[in-house]
């Protein structure tokens, strides 16, 4: 998870973020994060040229509380000259890659979360080159409660048909300042598949999904590149997109 | 024979017409912190704000600083030692003010 608490600032401000693993709908089982990879932002304003600030010097390892355990997990607050301007900032992670014992093969999720500030956009809608991510096809920071949402799933910047994706809506809201997840959750799964939503893209790569529920939503597109190995273990290469859905009020 | 045509030549212009002014324009100012400010600007849609005629004004209403939108859309000039306001002028239904005092670091 890369999470921020707004999506859609209405003038710069700075911002603040938590890096933490986890599954987002119950939050029970928290996962310990290794030190990332990458973390960086691009931003770019209206149609003018994109600016990559790396943010690793910003992370400060915490432990964060999932409702049934705690995890190594990371905050950062950079300093609001970096997101002083106007326009898109994409951020990125790329975690250390988790070793999953239960499939005994790690996973890295390179995770994206895009934001704006003061409503000039830029380009979102454009792949920033990484070697899997999910790219929007609909501004990923405004989007109403009700709407859909679509986006392409790339690996080596080309469509991934039929890719195997996972959705998650952010039940149980972040609260950075107590570094953990709120205990109350939003929503109530009637069963268990309601908590991890199944979907395929389409054979363009395409991928359309329903926002019922204001908060953030997680996109996660699983295994885009096959064997690759990390330690002489599979490793499952994921593609993160996170979108947050507004009231209409 | 012609009729029909003209017709639709002239919905599609009404079409772009509309699309041309269904746009914002968006300034934001920050204070740099060397007696300095720069203030940034564009369009909803995205577009550029090159040239746009940018104003400085005390609270009089008298013109301090008389300039324009760089080739990156950006305008910087010395901070003023009076109360001022910040013009955008992109044109008609597009001005944008913004008050010296609501600029921070």
């Amino acid at each position: 998870m890369l999470y921020t608490p707004e999506a859609a600032l209405k003038e710069s401000a700075p911002v603040e973020l938590a890096l933490v693993f986890s599954h987002p709908f119950d939050n029970g089982f928290t996962m310990n994060m290794g030190k990332p990879e990458e973390f960086y932002v691009v931003a770019q304003r209206g149609e003018g040229e994109p600016k990559k600030t790396d943010l690793m010097q910003y992370l400060e390892p915490i432990e964060w509380a999932g409702l049934d355990s705690k995890a190594a997990a990371y905050v950062a607050r950079p300093p609001r000259n970096v997101t002083r301007s106007l326009g898109d900032y994409t951020f990125v992670l790329r975690p250390a890659p988790y070793y999953e014992g239960n499939e005994d093969k790690y996973i890295q999720q390179i995770t994206k979360t895009v934001i704006n500030v003061g409503g000039l956009p830029g380009a979102w809608d454009e792949p920033l080159g990484l070697p899997v991510e999910i790219v929007p096809l609909d501004k990923p920071y405004a989007n109403w409660v009700g709407g859909v949402f679509r986006a392409v799933v790339l690996s080596d910047g080309k469509p991934v048909p039929h890719a195997e994706i996972e959705v998650e809506y952010l039940n149980h809201e972040p609260q950075i300042g107590e570094r953990r997840f709120d205990p109350a959750a939003k929503v109530t799964a009637p069963q268990e598949s309601f908590s991890t939503l199944s979907v395929r893209a389409d054979a363009a790569g395409q991928i359309i999904i329903g926002l019922p529920k204001a908060g953030w939503w997680a996109i996660c597109a699983l295994n885009l590149d096959d064997g690759l190995k990390h330690e002489g273990k599979e490793l499952s290469l994921d593609a993160v997109l996170w979108i947050k859905a507004t009231d209409m009020k | 024979m012609n009729k029909p045509g003209l017709v639709l030549v002239s919905v599609s212009l009404l079409a772009l017409a509309a699309a041309a002014y269904a746009h914002n324009a968006i300034c934001d100012c920050f204070d740099n912190g060397d007696e300095t400010i720069t203030c940034e600007g564009g369009f909803s849609d995205g577009g550029k704000a090159v040239g746009v005629p940018m104003r400085v004004l005390d609270t009089s209403g008298k013109v301090l600083i008389d300039g324009k939108m760089s080739d990156k859309s950006d305008f910087s000039f010395p901070k003023p030692k009076v109360d001022f306001r910040v013009e955008f002028d992109g044109g008609q239904g597009h001005i944008v003010t913004i008050d010296g005092r609501d600029i921070e670091k």
